[in-house]
């Protein structure tokens, strides 16, 4: 307590000094946690767009599937899986999926096609469907004849909406799948790829279609938190207590996605080495300049029977004190400016386009972490840079620094 | 290593030599002396006789270049860094010309640093404050801080740090040469009353004629030898 009470009085003894130091602390702080907060919202909002407007947050799988997908790899009792999941609260929505490859067809123009079977109410609460449905309307009800192509595939087959196409494939049991489908819709996903392939179809449709009966081959999830999708992943499981079904976060599933955000958040690490160096220069250079001022009186507690790990201490301690008030500053400082991005986002002018998804406003996000590393790494930091005075000041030779008089 | 002897110090050929470019500059050079407890003695001479070194080498401020010094029968030689810390914190109480109290420190709290360090309970510390600091007529300036009080205040204050942790020793360089003569006689007094009625012993580094004319002893260096060593009948 008495250490702490000359740390506290030291640090007051050189006012100007103290703001200068405390303000380069405040600056790095909140700099740490605008940035952290702002790289956070960002990313958590392409992530959230991403997953929630095409793949949900988790899917489910009968067990070999995401690693060979198969028209046979199914889940056969998708109804009983929807049942654990609608008691689960922290799910949103979810939504049966039907997969399959075949040729699509109009006139004398055929190509590939991926046949999705969606259960259009369910897609739309879950992945906003809806929304993607640039002409005509979106599907009907889940056992119409109807179709939705993507708009690449559309204008590779030259169709029109109220055609009708043709579609060819290989059902279940091993026979032909061959049906016409009325066109009512076509769908921009915003990835090119997506839409240049992407025939769907009402679920039952596709089910009879492939003759799979009530199984599908995934369970697209939304949940109401992106942070808890790992988590939420493994109760989903220990609920199923299904051994042939597969339970997997985005970041599974969309390994590669998840890998590039990764390695894009990676920058996050060159903020916090500029905050290093902002926090370290301001520390050391002020204490290492009040520690040379002082080394008279650092002789003095020396002489009077001071042990130098004290002196060590009570250096430290002075930079602990300011560190935590500016900390304390700049924490206030970052959240407010965090809150207003967070509410008001920044517009980016015209639209930009990352893998497919389009955004125009970006977001901050206030969480936990982006406090806790920059208090982290400013202690580290601080603390860290004030052992060298504070050494320093421990081995002050009393006799050569103050004489005895 | 202990000397064995019931005196309080001892140097025996005790040297200290300063470099300067390399070359030697001999402060003190081979300086036998006993001092005994209880003693109130100055060591005088001119600027440069090695008056400050001696107290500094004695006190384990400073490291000799040859020679021994013992203190309460220990040499300090063979003690560490944080033992001689704690050694003198324990034995040694120091009274500087420029006063050096702790600025960020009021007088209470300055006056209590050392028991502090020491682990004397909280209470006690106070009670002892409060003795001395009445002792030395000081009470009522508890919680002013230094920059706030008189040249003779701070001596005041730094005389009961000293004293307050009842050391055997006292060293005081220079203690009056920053005050006015008034002052300095009556703190001098004040600490040759302390010496008569604790026990306590007084090693004065000083120039001051006002110290010379109460001590029991006077010890004149010159060129860092003892030139002349005056012991007088008690007063």
């Amino acid at each position: 307590m008495f250490l702490l009470r000359m740390a506290f009085r030291n640090i007051f003894r050189q006012k100007r000094r103290t703001i200068i130091t405390g303000s380069s602390i405040v600056g790095g702080f909140a700099l740490a946690v605008i940035f952290i907060g702002w790289a956070d919202g960002s990313y958590n909002g392409i992530i959230d767009q991403f997953t929630r407007t095409r793949l949900g947050h988790i899917q489910i799988h009968e067990r070999a599937y995401l690693d060979r997908p198969s028209l046979y790899r199914t889940v056969d009792d998708p109804a009983a899986v929807g049942a654990v999941l609608d008691g689960m609260g922290e799910v949103e929505s979810w939504a049966p999926r039907v997969y399959a490859a075949g040729l699509a067809g109009f006139g004398d123009k055929s190509a590939g096609a991926r046949i999705v079977g969606i259960d259009p109410r369910r897609e739309s609460r879950t992945t906003r469907f809806d929304r993607t449905i640039v002409e005509g309307r979106a599907l009907g009800g889940p056992e119409a004849r109807e179709a939705v192509l993507g708009r690449g595939l559309a204008e590779i087959l030259g169709a029109d909406l109220g055609d009708e196409i043709v579609l060819l494939s290989q059902g279940a049991d091993g026979s032909i799948a061959e049906d016409l489908f009325t066109l009512v819709g076509v769908a921009s996903s915003g990835d090119d790829m997506t839409d240049r392939t992407t025939c769907y179809l009402p679920l039952a449709t596709a089910q009879e279609y492939f003759v799979l009966g009530d199984k599908v081959h995934e369970i697209a999830i939304v949940v109401t938190r992106l942070s808890r999708v790992r988590d939420l992943s493994e109760d989903i499981a220990a609920e199923l207590a299904d051994p042939d079904l597969s339970v997997a976060p985005w970041q599974v599933f969309a390994k590669s996605f998840y890998d590039a955000m990764q390695a894009d958040k990676a920058g996050m690490w060159v903020i916090l080495v500029v905050v290093v160096i902002i926090v370290a220069v301001g520390v050391l250079n002020t204490v290492l300049m009040a520690v040379l001022e002082r080394r008279r009186e650092y002789g003095l507690l020396k002489a009077i029977g001071t042990r130098a790990g004290r002196i060590v201490r009570l250096v430290v301690l002075e930079v602990l004190i300011l560190s935590a008030a500016a900390m304390v500053l700049g924490a206030g400082i970052g959240l407010g400016v965090n809150a207003v991005l967070a509410g008001h986002g920044i517009s980016l002018g015209s639209e930009f386009t990352y893998g497919g998804m389009v955004f125009d406003t970006m977001r901050s996000e206030i969480n936990l972490r982006s406090f806790a590393i920059p208090a982290v790494t400013v202690f580290v930091a601080a603390v860290l840079v004030s052992l060298f005075p504070a050494l320093k000041a421990s081995r002050t030779e009393p006799a050569q620094t103050m004489r005895m008089h | 290593m202990d000397k064995g002897t019931d005196h309080l110090i001892v140097t025996e050929s005790l040297a200290k030599d300063y470099f300067d470019g390399g070359a030697p500059v001999p402060a003190v050079r081979g300086i036998d002396l006993t001092i005994e407890a209880g003693e109130f003695t100055a060591i005088v001479g001119p600027s440069g006789s090695g008056k400050t070194t001696f107290l500094n080498l004695i006190s384990g401020l400073d490291a000799p270049t040859g020679g021994k010094v013992w203190l309460k029968d220990k040499l300090l030689s063979g003690l560490s860094g944080n033992e001689l810390s704690d050694f003198r914190r324990d034995h040694i109480g120091f009274i500087f010309q420029a006063y050096n109290l702790i600025p960020v420190l009021n007088v209470r709290e300055n006056i209590e640093y050392i028991m502090l360090l020491q682990g004397v309970p909280e209470k006690e510390r106070r009670e002892r404050v409060g003795e001395i600091l009445k002792e030395i007529g000081m009470a009522g300036f508890e919680r002013r801080f230094p920059p706030k009080i008189s040249g003779g205040q701070q001596q005041r204050v730094a005389i009961a740090r000293a004293m307050v942790s009842r050391p055997e020793l006292i060293l005081a360089d220079e203690p009056t040469a920053n005050l006015d003569s008034g002052i300095g006689a009556e703190l001098l007094d004040m600490m040759r009353d302390l010496n008569r009625r604790t026990g306590m012993t007084f090693l004065f580094s000083t120039h001051d004629p006002m110290v010379m004319d109460r001590a029991d002893r006077v010890v004149t260096l010159h060129d860092g030898r003892v030139a002349k060593d005056d012991r007088r009948a008690r007063t």
